[in-house]
């Protein structure tokens, strides 16, 4: 009997998972079928170039320039062991264009951007603007969702760059200024060992991670139900569920582009 | 479809489930041209339900929504947006949108549903901002620097400005002071009977209801129990209707 229960349960799950990821996966094929037909709404894709790509730049090039100098300290207190300071300019530029880069500029962005995507559409969910914007003869999808995942897809891999370029350079701070590292030889060192690969396999997942913030951030504000804690609970999911799947997401992608 | 004209709206034996929960059991009723129809009930009665049935918000479990002789229920996402553009709706709460100016809620339907210019879609929107009673000077502040009677009448002017053929209330006069609700109150019955557009409210709200309507309906669990004229109404002797309108404690409405 107790065998059965828990079957019973597991499967529920099982059942519910499946559900909720068909939902997100109808929810996002929706938003692109409708949005990639005219009329297109320009200003709301450059208010929401606005919001992902300048308005998130301060957060994430502050976060990458910290990581950047943590990074090479780290190495350091490892690589000096084995006389290998000078595997360390090349360390972190790996390390922050295939997988810091993108991860940390994501995971910034879904805290900022993701949360805020939810809240709003959220509040308009249970504000019944949503259905206002029914009521007026315009697909709340095409206005609302569209813009931001075209946006998110197209502007996270731009963040991320300039996530690269920070955190390099913040390793170059640390190396040069603190460490004692020579400036010309930090600069030989960081560039000698890149390739194209490096920069584009970030900017991949960069897209990727994008598509993925936007798309839960708007799910979860049009999944809003009740009042405010309706709302708050939903950007919770958002900020979690984008956040975790962009490590998973992460894990994948690296085992493809490795 | 239908090609019946002599209503601009018939529901025909509207049904709407929420897996057990029977909300909607089978509503009928029709709204004839300039006509203004207004349903009451209780709280939990389905008046909210059966009203995003009909607007094709939440998608009925079964029958039609007959809107100018074309039924709305299953109709493809871009033929229901053609014919709801025929519509105006004032939500309960306004639902203005709160990251745009008065000007550009007033305005939105007209540019991204009708594709008018902004010069065009700016001077319907101050004459209706003029025809709700409101001066120039709010076009340019947000929603949330309004008081609440100001932002109902801005609803109001959005709902009229894509001059629809039939209006969708729901409870117009809510949260309202009784002068702010006697000014709604008045444009409901200015739009009905002086422009000719058909209304369809809902509202708890007896002084309202005597000002607007022309015919009432009182849902009651689901189903639409009364049906008569706004005289036939005071006059009744149906115990829901009586209990309604005299807000009494005894009789078949329980709490």
């Amino acid at each position: 009997m107790g065998f059965i229960t828990f079957l019973e349960k597991t499967g529920n799950l099982f059942i519910n998972f499946l559900k909720a990821t068909g939902s997100i996966f109808m929810f996002i094929f929706k938003s692109i079928l409708t949005g990639i037909t005219p009329p297109y709404y320009w200003k709301q894709i450059l208010l929401q170039t606005i919001q992902i790509g300048y308005f998130s730049l301060p957060v994430v090039g502050l976060t990458a320039i910290f990581t950047g100098m943590a990074m090479t300290l780290q190495c350091y207190s490892g690589f000096s062991n084995f006389t290998a300071e000078g595997a360390i300019p090349s360390v972190v530029m790996i390390a922050m264009t295939r997988e810091l880069g993108p991860v940390l500029a994501s995971l910034m962005v879904a805290g900022r951007l993701g949360a805020s995507m939810t809240a709003e559409i959220g509040t308009m969910k249970v504000t019944e603007q949503i259905d206002a914007l029914s009521a007026l003869s315009v697909n709340p999808l095409k206005y609302l969702v569209f813009p931001r995942i075209i946006t998110g897809t197209l502007l996270v891999p731009f963040l991320v760059l300039i996530d690269d370029i920070l955190g390099i350079f913040g390793g170059y701070l640390v190396g040069v200024y603190y460490l004692g590292f020579n400036s010309a030889n930090y600069i030989h060192n960081t560039f000698v060992s890149m390739e194209t690969w490096d920069i584009l396999s970030g900017l991949i997942k960069g897209a990727a991670f994008g598509f993925v913030i936007c798309s839960m951030g708007c799910y979860q504000g049009f999944s809003s139900k009740g009042g405010a804690q309706g709302v708050g609970r939903a950007t919770t999911n958002s900020v979690v569920a984008s956040s975790i799947i962009i490590l998973l997401l992460d894990g994948i992608l690296t085992f493809v582009l490795f | 479809m239908s090609n019946n004209n002599k209503y601009v709206l018939e529901v025909k034996d509207l049904t709407k489930s929420f897996g057990d929960n029977h909300v909607i059991k089978g509503i009928s009723l029709h709204l004839g041209k300039g006509e203004s129809y207004v349903i009451i009930g209780g709280s939990g009665s389905g008046k909210s339900v059966l009203l995003k049935c009909i607007l094709g918000i939440i998608s009925p479990t079964s029958g039609q929504v007959i809107l100018h002789g074309t039924n709305m229920v299953g109709l493809p996402p871009k033929e229901r947006e053609k014919l709801m553009i025929k519509c105006g709706i004032l939500f309960q709460s306004g639902a203005l949108f709160d990251s745009l100016t008065v000007l550009e809620n007033i305005t939105f339907g007209l540019i991204y549903g009708y594709g008018w210019s902004k010069k065009d879609a700016k001077e319907v929107a101050i004459e209706k901002l003029h025809d709700v009673n409101l001066k120039d000077e709010v076009l340019n502040k947000y929603p949330s620097e309004l008081s609440g009677g100001m932002q109902k009448r801005v609803a109001l002017a959005r709902a009229i400005a894509t001059s629809p053929d039939i209006i969708f209330f729901d409870e117009p006069t809510t949260g309202l002071d009784p002068i702010t609700s006697g000014i709604i109150n008045e444009l409901i019955v200015k739009c009905t009977h002086e422009i000719g557009i058909s209304a369809l409210s809902i509202t708890h709200d007896i002084n309202s209801l005597k000002h607007i309507s022309d015919r009432v309906g009182l849902l009651f669990g689901g189903k639409l129990i009364w049906e008569g004229t706004n005289q036939n109404l005071w006059t009744s002797d149906n115990p829901y209707v009586q209990q309604f309108i005299t807000g009494s404690l005894d009789g078949p409405f329980t709490t």
